[in-house]
This record gives structure tokens, C-alpha cells and sequence, in this order.
């Protein structure tokens, strides 16, 4: 094994480098610390993506798919999924998940954070919406976010720092159908530039975010903040996949073993390790680091690594119209959302709810994803022409984000057998909807289907559950105040081992029904200012 | 990979995939187009994915009726069905003249006016969501 030697150790490892590493990495180099960021996956340029270029939907389908099982690289972790509903969604490189991300740059609401103080049900956060409020303004800021103030399903606030992108006649028409409802809607807050901002290009609407920007304009964090955490002087160590996270003999994280793309096994030493590995990623180290210290894997005393694990179940309503509405224009990203039935309301016989948001939906080829297994006359022949005619540009989407709460047998394990390419045991998801989820989809869905036909729709068809719908990992390192109960601290600090801290979405305490990437961000924020502002109180492995 | 479409495969695409696409509603056939031409070999060039369940079903079909072998694939081996309807699929919607009969001009670059008022603000769409107010709850003892 190469080593670096006690004396090459950074002040801070952080292990990952998409949205949360990304803000550490940027924050921590700045104040002065030595940083060294490992991250499994390489970097991405822009001009890979297919956006630009006829071939689109094909790539989407494949090398851009956000599925890591179907893209199958070598810089992936294989995901075993037949134990859960939903397959977990991601991508491993510089910028992480948010290469693919459609950037809906939410905040969660007040409620959100209090959800058994006002609901009865899961647990409260440690810090409320007031506490995190301030971070979420200054992301907005180093995201460069392009929305409109004034939402009245938030407290008041500071507006967004660009204007709001145009929410295109797919926008217009679906606001038609809620304002006859008399139902809230608002212009999405999306993380791309309406203006250029910080660098990055003016958005130019392709509509191809989810599979990668390719003009450089949507807020991935290797553009947001990797540029100037490698000014700051942090080192960046890409195709690096770390296999256990070491300790000390007093139980202190010393730093962690990688396995660079030429197969060697390495050694990083670090004062403070930071885990921003997402929701499956981080629960997954933690329990690959056994030793006899941490028999069970690290910074598990609560037995909660890997458990309550969150990844919103996605729903959704299509209308198609009578009248053409250009619905492969971006951006997507989002164009209006709502939280008309977002706070819970016991009387409809579930707790808590759900976002709604409209987004484009796409080109021709990607329409016909849903016609597998179906007999071939109605696939194919003369009927793929009908229905491209009558469906194509004419029709959108209501996207349903549902809350799942917290449950402990939804969890991450070690699978036994499967490994990635490097022979590292790769995570097995044990996920089920529960049937406040199903009652809560229920619900949702018969509502959207009102808010198509308000809108106009001629014609409708209704998802129940997406099965490709876990871009949002979440719960399976819970903060909280109490050690039994949780795996860190409200500054991601672990319980267990005091330089040891986690800043991804694997600390949330529920789930929220919002894309959480925002939230995400905020918490890495205040999390990592928290952590200069305390660095000369800090415990370091000797 | 284009070594591997002969001239009998490419033909067997070729017949198979004007009945998946075939002429009508006022759409050119897929073979008007020239799927299983050039725009075939590129298609599995940048798909090396889709040969196994590809040539799979095109060696099943050689020298079958195109119409009864889509039947009977889509019954017996949909997942082969499925790699040569994408690829059919995938090159006839990359032509121009597809596109153009669809109204579809690609993922266009068409940017906005940021400082353009929205029409749903100067028409007062959006005032009749703020005239209802508040609808969040607020973090109890706030």
C-alpha cells in the first residue's frame, strides 16, 4: 500500500465531491485549511454531454441515464435493488449528482423541521427553518439561483438573485388550470442562470438537464465551487474509491484507504474526515469501516447507519392538449410548482404531502419508453404516428414529490455478494412505501388529475410510482441531539467519533417532499462554517 | 460493429422496421428515411449495448414474413424487439425530414429575455395566488 506519512496529512479529508463536498471543500479551503478531496469518479467536461446534439435521447437512455446500475461504469458502485420499490438514482464524478440534477433549488418550509412538534409523526430537526434560513440565502448566492420572491407558501425573505426563467406555454397552461382551482402556484426557483452569473453561461432553454448542460449554464458544483476551492489551494484526487475509513486506537477517524484507477491501494491522513458520499454512498463507508473498535461499522452505536433511509417516491399525472405547447423547452429544471396540498391536513387520512412541478417533456423518442410490453399494433404501425401527433409538444406533466417518512427497515446493508469493480461489497437497498405513502399518492394523484383537467387536457395518463425516482437519498445517518437516537450532531459532528463529520443528504431527519439538494447545500454550509469557527477546539487523531 | 450487418441483417432490419414504422398518417416509412442505412451503423456505434438483443432478433428473422416476426418477438422476446424498435425509432426521429413533419426542431438554443416582464405577472395570473395569502405554516412559538 502507498502512504502518505503523517506529515503529508491534510487538516481535512473530504471524501466525495458533489454538492455537499463541493461546499466544504470551497469553504474550508478558503479559511486557510489544507484540503484533500478523494472522489470515486472523473471530471466531466460539458462538451461530453449530448444536449446539443441529435443523438440525445439515445445517450439519455444509456451513458447519461441517472441510474448507476444502467450506465454500468467502472466509476459507479453497483446498487442492489430487488428488495425496493424504487431504484436509487445518482452520478459519481467531480460535481456528483449534480451533473444530472434537474436543479430545482427548493427550500423546505418551516413545518418541515418540526414535523412532530405539528404532526405527531418522525421527529423534529435540531435547528429550525430560521436557523438554516441564512445559508439558504447564500447558496442561493454561490449557486447563482433564478426564481421570484414573494412565495406565499414560504415565510418572507430574501427574493432569489436572478430573475425567473420563463415558464413557457407548458408553464402558462398548467397555471390556467390552477388559478380556475383556485390553487397555489409559483414560478419555479431553479439553479440556473436566467442572466450569465459567476462564469457560467446564460441558460439558452435545451431542456436537457437532467442528462448534463452542454452550455455550461446549469449550477453544477464543478463549476459552482470546485474553480475556487483549487484556487484556495484544496487538492482534488478523482478516480479514487475509498474503502474504509481509519481509526486510531482512541476511536478517532485518522484519515481513509483508496484504491486508485491503476489498482493501488492508498492511505490519506487527515486531522478530520468528512463524508459527502450521499444518502447510500455515506451509510455504505460507514459500515465497510469495521474494526475492533467499531465492530459494527463506524459511528454506528445508535445501530442507525444505513437505517431510515428517504428517497421520495415520484408520482405523476400527464395531460396532453388540443393545442401544440412547445413541451420540449427548458428549462427542466422546473417551470411552476405548487404546495397547494403540502402541509398535512389529518383529514385526508395521511400525514404530511407532497410538491407538485411541472416539467418539460422532452423529444419524441423519449415518449415511447412507456410502450414496452405493450401489444405491437399499439405500440408501433400506423398508431406510433397517431400518437405522435396527438401527444408530441401538446403535453406535461404534474410531478408528484411525496414525503416518505423516516422508518428504520428502509435501510442501506452490505450486500454479500455484489461488489464494484474493485471488489468492494456494494450497497443492497431494502426500501417499501409504507401505506401513509401509498394513501398520500393516492390522494395526490386524484388531485393532479383535476388540476390537468382544469388546465384543458383532452387526455390523461396517470403514474403511480415511478420505479427510476430516487435522486433523493436521504435519513440514513440522522442528525440529532441524542446519541441513542441518532448518528450526528446538528453540525454533522458524529456522536461516536468526534472528528468525524457527515454533510450529505444522509443526515436529514425526514424527508420533506422537496428536491432536497438545496437543503442539502444549506446544511454543508452552516455545517462547515460551524467547523472554523470551533477548528482550534477540535479533537485530531495523534 | 458494422461488420457485423451483412447484407442480409441490414436487409432483415430494413423489412422489420417499416412495420414497426411504416407509411402512413402522412409519415414517411422508417426505409425512406434510410434507418438501416449509414444512420444504422452510427446508432450502434455509439450503442455497443443494444448488438447482443439486436442481432439476436435479426438472426431470428432472417427469412421470416417481417410482419409475423415482430409478433413473434414482441411476444417471445420483447427485450430483442425493443433494442431494434430503439434503434429504428431512434435514427427515423434524428432525421430531418422527420422532425420537420413532427414540428420538432431538436433541443433548441432559445434563450429568454431575463429582464422581459412575465406574462403571468403582467396580466395578474400570479397577484390572484397572492391575494389568497399564506399558506405555510409557521415554526411553532414564531
Amino acid at each position: 500500500m502507498s502512504s502518505t506519512s503523517r506529515g503529508d496529512a491534510a487538516d481535512a479529508l473530504i471524501i466525495g465531491a458533489g454538492a455537499s463536498g463541493s461546499v466544504a471543500a470551497k469553504h474550508l479551503a478558503e479559511a486557510g485549511f489544507r484540503i484533500v478531496c478523494l472522489e470515486q469518479g472523473p471530471r466531466v467536461d460539458n462538451s461530453e454531454f449530448y444536449g446539443d446534439k441529435p443523438e440525445w435521447e439515445l445517450m439519455a437512455q444509456k451513458r447519461w441515464h441517472p441510474n448507476p446500475n444502467v450506465r454500468d461504469l467502472e466509476s459507479d458502485y453497483p446498487c442492489e435493488t430487488s428488495d425496493s420499490d424504487v431504484n436509487p438514482l445518482m452520478y459519481n464524478a467531480v460535481g456528483g449528482s449534480t451533473i444530472l440534477y434537474a436543479a430545482h433549488w427548493q427550500r423546505f418550509m418551516p413545518s418541515d423541521f418540526r414535523v412532530r412538534s405539528l404532526d405527531g409523526v418522525a421527529d423534529d430537526w435540531p435547528f429550525t427553518y430560521e436557523d438554516l434560513e441564512p445559508f439558504y440565502d447564500q447558496m442561493d448566492l454561490e449557486m447563482g439561483v433564478s426564481g421570484l420572491g414573494g412565495d406565499p407558501a414560504y415565510p418572507p425573505g430574501k427574493a432569489p438573485p436572478l430573475p425567473p426563467l420563463p415558464i413557457g406555454k407548458i408553464g402558462m397552461k398548467a397555471a390556467e388550470g390552477m388559478n380556475r382551482l383556485g390553487w397555489h402556484w409559483w414560478p419555479g426557483p431553479n439553479a440556473i442562470p436566467s442572466r450569465p452569473y459567476g462564469g457560467r453561461n446564460q441558460c439558452v432553454r435545451r431542456g436537457t438537464c437532467l442528462t448534463g448542460c452542454p452550455e455550461r449554464a446549469k449550477a453544477s458544483t464543478d463549476h459552482t465551487h470546485w474553480p475556487a476551492a483549487l484556487q484556495a489551494g484544496a487538492k482534488l484526487i478523482t478516480g479514487a474509491r475509498v474503502r474504509e475509513i481509519t481509526v486510531d486506537e482512541h476511536g478517532l477517524a485518522s484519515g481513509a484507504i483508496y484504491i486508485d484507477r491503476n489498482g493501488r491501494e492508498r492511505r490519506q491522513f487527515a486531522d478530520v474526515v468528512i463524508v459527502c458520499c450521499n444518502g447510500i454512498g455515506t451509510p455504505r463507508l460507514l459500515l465497510l469501516s469495521r474494526s475492533r473498535l467499531f465492530p459494527d461499522g463506524l459511528a454506528n452505536s445508535s445501530g442507525l447507519v444505513g437505517r431510515n433511509l428517504m428517497m421520495h417516491p415520484y408520482a405523476a399525472v400527464t395531460g396532453s392538449f388540443d393545442e401544440p405547447l412547445e413541451s420540449w423547452l427548458g428549462p427542466a429544471g422546473q417551470t411552476i410548482q405548487s404546495m397547494q396540498f403540502y402541509e398535512t391536513d389529518a383529514s385526508r387520512g395521511f400525514m404530511r404531502g407532497a410538491k407538485w412541478q411541472v416539467m418539460p417533456s422532452g423529444g419524441p423518442l423519449g415518449m415511447r419508453a412507456a410502450y414496452g410490453g405493450k401489444p405491437l399494433e399499439e405500440a408501433w404501425g400506423a398508431n406510433l404516428h397517431r400518437t405522435t401527433r396527438k401527444v408530441f409538444g401538446r403535453s406535461f406533466e404534474w410531478g408528484i414529490i411525496a414525503e416518505d417518512l423516516p422508518e428504520e427497515a428502509n435501510q442501506i446493508v452490505l450486500d454479500p455478494t455484489l461488489t464494484d469493480s474493485d471488489g468492494i461489497p456494494a450497497p443492497k437497498i431494502i426500501y417499501r412505501n409504507s401505506e401513509n405513502t401509498h394513501r398520500l399518492i393516492a390522494f395526490h394523484l386524484e388531485r393532479a388529475k383535476e388540476a390537468m383537467q382544469a388546465a384543458g387536457a383532452v387526455e390523461m395518463s396517470v403514474t403511480p410510482l415511478m420505479r427510476d425516482c430516487g435522486w433523493h437519498l436521504m435519513g440514513t445517518a440522522r442528525m440529532g441531539k441524542d446519541p441513542g437516537t441518532s448518528v450526528v450532531d446538528e453540525w454533522g459532528q458524529a456522536h461516536d467519533v468526534p472528528n468525524l463529520y457527515i454533510y450529505d443528504g444522509s443526515v436529514f431527519v425526514t424527508s420533506s417532499g422537496f428536491n432536497p439538494t438545496g437543503t442539502i447545500a444549506a446544511i454543508a454550509l452552516r455545517s462547515v462554517k460551524h467547523l472554523i469557527a470551533h477548528r482550534a477546539n477540535q479533537k485530531v487523531a495523534a | 460493429m458494422s461488420a457485423q450487418i451483412d447484407a442480409t441483417l441490414r436487409e432483415t432490419f430494413r423489412a422489420l422496421a417499416d412495420v414497426l414504422i411504416p407509411a402512413a398518417e402522412g409519415m414517411p416509412a422508417a426505409s425512406e428515411v434510410g434507418v438501416h442505412e449509414a444512420a444504422l451503423d452510427h446508432i450502434l456505434g455509439l450503442r455497443p449495448d443494444l448488438a447482443e438483443r439486436f442481432f439476436r432478433g435479426l438472426r431470428a428473422a432472417v427469412g421470416q414474413t417481417p410482419e409475423a416476426v415482430a409478433r413473434k418477438l414482441n411476444r417471445e422476446d420483447p427485450e430483442a424487439l425493443s433494442a431494434i424498435g430503439l434503434a429504428a425509432a431512434a435514427s427515423y426521429y434524428m432525421q430531418p425530414r422527420v422532425r420537420a413533419l413532427i414540428g420538432y426542431p431538436g433541443q433548441e438554443n432559445r434563450p429568454a429575455d431575463p429582464d422581459e416582464t412575465p406574462e403571468y405577472i403582467a396580466n395578474g395570473m400570479l397577484q390572484q395566488v397572492i391575494d389568497r395569502g399564506p399558506i405555510y405554516r409557521p415554526t411553532p412559538g414564531r
